[in-house]
């Protein structure tokens, strides 16, 4: 070990407060992330092939640089359907699930923390105690258990997907919202005669805002991961819907012969949670150090 | 202290108990095991039969408690499928999954926490900024991802190791280095901010400038103060190591746990699920309480504050 007399100098420092530079990692994920975004959107107008349509001569077609053919550029699947195709709707899918889920998880979580702080006592006895139940059993464990009990719907499959994290929010909106409530704008508005909900939607929740949308932020990619990982269990999202875990899932049994039905929606899953990643770290630090 | 261990017992028993009602709630929220199982042509005077023959013709509450007693003497059903002891079907399975999670968490403790730790002491090197970079990489690649590139590259291309099945030891090198990889990623990440935290007290300071050798420092303020988080989230990789490879068994066609709660989550098999269930959770709050207990080991703090 070398001698480092004043090691602890520069974990000391305070953050800084300039405007640093957006760094380039974070710049080429804001890029990729709009790519897919814009991929996600447009997919429809995009897209050469309807994703369902299947072309029986032109079976497992590798994807250009590796023999394949213009038509289908990144290849086709074992019953002959476009790989581009698939991958802008399986991409479309899986988008609108980890935002439908992270929105559910936020809106969820925050309301029952913001409860907690109004009403205290057993109100918040009771959220504690779903805090305790959730992180006694790994979400994913949960997620199946659910999904066989009451089977499988999109809808479902959306709300569940929401229940990650809920218990995050809700310990931060409980925190915040206690300590809010303790400071003088709340109690001026309260004063006013402000209800208890306009005080909490209007007052409140802007001044946290920021903290919730770096939660956001970290818990999106986590959704992805699920999200593909359920539905490469065969658990999650059901054919014909495709989405990017169901691709790899199913290209899986390909893996030998057409291994680019799996890595097409693998490294889009990759780069798309690597990005959303980098944004959510680099906002973490630049607006919550104390999230850290 | 007593006190404080009542207190945890305590509400490690009440989380369970949520637990079980969830999932007698989530049973009932089902729909009738019956129809399901028997399926929709099914004769009505058979389907009465299965219903008298798995109690499910009587008021829930009744079938509540004597879900609950069941449960409470160790019978949690058995497998609608199988017809044997869903229990039995569950442990049988348990080594199988050991066999791949024990080697793993040794993966993730002997990689992920000096790997940790050294980035932390070298901040903002070279070898702190591979470190990071592999993390970020260990955390955002699916297991499954990793598992079947592994595959790939190992299996099928190269032709050293079976890509699946549980024949000999070789079978489980590529699932255990699949999951050692990702959990070490996440527990250098841990431990790494944890140091840092801790890098950056006064007392660290102190320490140095009263001159005190900086190997010191480190291993007598700055380990122990960071080992009480990174103990926390070990804590939930030891409570996970029943439960923790359902994807990983899947891409390898290892004969686990998961393996099977994901045949059972096809299959609707509900006891097993449920058994599956109920076991990950009293493994999980046992590895929690035993954490919050540990934590009266490492914090004397707490133990004084306790004791006072």
């Amino acid at each position: 070990m070398p001698e480092a007399p004043f090691p602890a100098a520069d974990a000391v420092a305070p953050p800084r407060r300039t405007h640093a530079p957006v760094p380039v990692l974070v710049r080429l994920g804001i890029f990729w992330l709009s790519l897919m975004l814009a991929a996600a959107v447009l997919g429809e107008w995009l897209s050469p092939f309807p994703y369902t349509q299947m072309n029986l001569g032109n079976r497992l077609s590798p994807p250009i640089g590796f023999g394949g053919i213009w038509l289908h550029p990144l290849g086709t699947d074992e019953l002959g359907r476009d790989v581009l195709s698939r991958l802008l709707s399986s991409l479309r899918t899986s988008l609108v699930i980890a935002f439908g889920a992270t929105i559910v998880g936020a809106v969820l979580g925050t309301t029952l923390g913001f409860l907690a702080a109004h009403f205290r006592g057993l109100v918040e006895q009771a959220v504690l105690a779903l805090v305790d139940f959730s992180a006694s059993i790994p979400f994913l464990i949960l997620a199946l258990a659910v999904l066989a009990f009451l089977g499988n719907s999109l809808g479902l499959f959306v709300l569940l997907l929401g229940l990650h994290a809920w218990e995050r929010y809700a310990r931060i909106a409980r925190g915040l919202a206690i300590s809010a409530s303790a400071q003088g704008y709340a109690g001026a508005v309260r004063q006013l005669g402000a209800s208890p909900l306009r005080v909490y939607a209007r007052h409140i929740l802007p001044n946290i805002a920021s903290t919730l949308i770096v939660s956001m932020t970290l818990a999106f990619p986590e959704v992805i991961l699920l999200e593909s990982g359920l539905s490469f269990l065969g658990l999650g999202v059901q054919p014909p819907d495709t989405s990017l875990g169901n691709m790899v899932g199913y290209g899986r049994e390909y893996l030998t012969r057409a291994p680019w039905i799996l890595l097409a929606p693998a490294s889009i899953i990759v780069l798309t949670t690597l990005s959303v990643s980098l944004i959510g770290d680099w906002l973490r630090d630049r607006l919550d150090p104390t999230l850290r | 202290m007593l006190r404080f261990t009542a207190t945890r017992l305590l509400r490690a028993a009440l989380t369970l108990t949520m637990v079980v009602t969830f999932a007698f709630l989530v049973l009932i929220a089902s729909g009738d095991p019956a129809d399901i199982i028997m399926g929709a042509d099914a004769p009505p005077e058979a389907v009465a039969a299965f219903r008298t023959a798995w109690g499910l013709d009587r008021p829930i509450w009744v079938q509540y408690f004597s879900y609950f007693g069941a449960i409470l003497q160790g019978d949690l059903g058995r497998s609608m499928r199988d017809g044997r002891d869903a229990i039995v079907l569950v442990m049988e399975r348990v080594p199988a999954t050991l066999a791949l999670t024990l080697p793993a968490l040794a993966i993730k403790l002997g990689i992920g926490l000096p790997a940790g730790i050294v980035a932390a002491l070298y901040r903002n090197s070279l070898v702190d900024r591979a470190v990071m970079a592999l993390a970020v990489a260990g955390f955002t690649v699916p297991s499954f991802v990793l598992g079947l590139v592994l595959v790939l590259i190992f299996a099928v291309n190269l032709g050293w190791l079976p890509s699946g099945g549980d024949e000999t030891w070789r079978h489980a090198v590529l699932p255990v280095i699949t999951l050692g990889i990702g959990g070490a990623a996440v527990l250098a990440r841990f431990t790494r901010s944890a140091m840092l935290e801790v890098l950056g007290q006064p007392y660290i300071r102190t320490a140095s400038a009263k001159g005190v050798a900086w190997r010191s420092v480190v291993t007598g303020h700055a380990l122990p103060n960071a080992a009480i988080p990174t103990v926390t989230i070990i804590g939930f990789m030891v409570g996970s190591l029943i439960a923790g490879a359902v994807v990983v068994e899947s891409v390898f066609s290892w004969p686990g746990v998961g393996r099977l709660l994901v045949t059972a989550v096809a299959n609707r098999d509900l006891a097993v699920v449920q058994c599956i269930l109920l076991l990950v959770a009293a493994t999980m709050i046992t590895a929690n309480l035993v954490v919050d207990l540990l934590y009266g080991v490492l914090d004397p703090r707490l133990r004084s504050a306790r004791a006072a």
